[in-house]
């Protein structure tokens, strides 16, 4: 009976490879592979018993020769310059087809039958599609979303970023001065940034704070910024969103126009004519007016009426206009 | 009772907006003429409110002196259709909304007065909301003002108080020297 003794540094060694979570293989400097562990098998679904003792697993892995050949060249020009390589990244095809991404990091070593190259590939997929997903919801938001380190230089800045402001990623990842850009004039950038700094004391992050940025082509924009800060202690970000509200700006705006216009061209005249009204009375009652005078005076409120009816029209019509959520009940309303 | 404008400031040619609530600005309408009278002014009454026919009458009752009064008025025709003009003393405006027909009689009426003390008084700004935005009124207003400047002839304007929008408001304090509420 065979014993195997598991104080032996041996085994020890053999236990952590053979249960390492990462596949780790060893191979001659020709290729052929000496140990290939448990995950390497399940993540490229090759047994021990195919790939131990060959070099043919490489060409398995891949299968595109167009592909290995870029592979080969990239290890090739890493191994020039040194023994090993860190964090490079490859596309593996399993047996099932699959595609992984893996993670390789190797070292040489010397065992007494020759040097050997120990490899550990760490499946990354999982972490990549993350990352893919990640990226494209922040690309593809229609909202302003930037990343800064701390200092403010700019880490991250999406699409609608390049569209709402007109400045590229190129003009703007890595540096910080897209805020002097976006913010010209010195006394409104001064105030901001004491208005930030104030928030930010008393909170570690900002809601719906509207600034009105300058864009590359000189248009004014109205933006709603939301921030917060993420990341670990020895590498803060920020990360803010901006929300261009500008045509909603332009919206609230028109509508309290309108509303003021309206009040003050109904309320106002309404005023008017129930004055002269009583003007009139008071002249009727003292016998200071002809029959014709006070025609023309009546007539002269009924023709005010009437222009104000008209106005009233003209602004049902124009929220109409304005406005195309409207009920259909209250638009029909409204143009009657 | 105290003088609502400084006659000093009148002489200088300034021009004034004259606050006043609903149920006053008729009589201020009076005071101001009266006023302004007395101190040696033909008064050039712009009315978009009351017809030319009741103001003399209500002017006269009030002891207005008439030979220094003329009017453009706004209201005649727009009521009863057509109204004759008479030379001197009244020219008639179809609609209170046809500006450029009331700018062009307030330059020649400014013209045939080129020689005397002349002073516009504008009865109301209030009451032009009916006929016209107030984009429009200020503009008007602007116009009127650049034309009292460059013939150095002051000018008064009545509107009744809080009713007129802060934008307009705003405005229409630029274009004049000098804002008096009289309540």
């Amino acid at each position: 009976m065979t014993t195997t003794n598991r104080e032996e540094p041996g085994c020890i060694e053999a236990g952590i490879l053979e249960n390492a979570l990462v596949m780790i293989t060893v191979m001659e400097k020709s290729g052929k592979i000496l140990v290939w562990n448990q995950a390497a098998e399940n993540i490229t679904g090759y047994s021990k018993e195919e790939v131990i003792g060959k070099t043919t697993i490489w060409k398995k892995l891949y299968p595109k020769k167009e592909y290995r050949d870029t592979v080969t060249q990239q290890i090739a020009t890493i191994l020039t310059g040194k023994k090993y390589f860190e964090n490079f990244e490859t596309i593996i095809t399993t047996r099932s087809g699959a595609s992984r991404i893996i993670l390789w990091n190797t070292k040489e070593s010397t065992h007494k039958s020759g040097p050997i190259i120990v490899t550990a590939g760490q499946d990354i997929t999982r972490l990549r599609e993350l990352d893919a997903f990640r990226d494209s919801v922040i690309e593809n938001a229609n909202v302003l979303i930037t990343v800064m380190e701390s200092g403010g230089t700019i880490a991250v800045w999406n699409k609608a970023a390049e569209e709402i402001t007109g400045y590229s990623r190129a003009e703007v990842i890595g540096s910080r001065d897209i805020w002097k850009n976006l913010y010209p004039d010195p006394e409104y950038r001064r105030t901001l940034t004491r208005q930030i700094t104030g928030i930010i004391s008393t909170k570690s992050y900002f809601a719906n704070f509207e600034t009105r940025i300058r864009t590359k082509t000189g248009e004014s924009r109205v933006i709603s910024w939301n921030t917060r800060q993420i990341g670990e202690d020895s590498q803060q970000f920020a990360i803010a969103i901006g929300r261009d509200i500008t045509e909603q700006k332009k919206a609230e705006e028109a509508l309290l126009a309108y509303m003021t216009e309206m009040a003050m061209r109904i309320k106002q005249p309404v005023g008017i004519i129930r004055d002269n009204l009583l003007d009139i009375t008071h002249l009727i009652h003292d016998r200071k007016l002809s029959l014709d005078e006070i025609a023309m005076l009546l007539d002269a409120q009924v023709r005010n009426a009437a222009q104000i009816a008209t106005n009233v029209q003209e602004f049902q019509k124009a929220i109409l206009e304005k406005n195309s959520e409207i009920p259909e009940a209250y638009r029909k309303f409204l143009e009657g | 009772m105290p003088l609502i404008v400084n006659p000093d400031e009148l002489a200088r040619k300034r021009i004034f907006l004259i606050l006043a609530t609903p149920g006053n600005i008729r009589q201020r309408n009076i005071d101001l003429i009266k006023e302004v009278s007395d101190l040696g002014y033909h008064t050039v009454v712009i009315t978009t409110n009351f017809p030319y026919s009741i103001l003399t009458k209500l002017y006269g009752e009030q002891g207005v002196n008439l030979s220094k009064v003329s009017f453009i008025d706004a209201v005649t025709r727009n009521s009863i259709g057509s109204a004759k003009e008479i030379p001197g003393i009244v020219r008639f405006i179809n609609n209170p909304a046809n500006l450029t027909d009331l700018g062009i009689a307030v330059t020649e009426i400014l013209k045939e007065r080129s020689e005397e003390k002349v002073c516009i008084l504008f009865d109301s700004i209030s009451t032009l909301l009916i006929y016209l935005s107030s984009p429009n009124i200020s503009k008007f207003i602007h116009f009127v003002t650049n034309k009292l400047r460059l013939m150095d002839i002051s000018g008064i304007f009545l509107a009744t108080e809080k009713g007129l929008d802060p934008m307009l408001m705003n405005q229409l304090t630029t274009f004049v020297d000098t804002v008096i509420d009289t309540g």
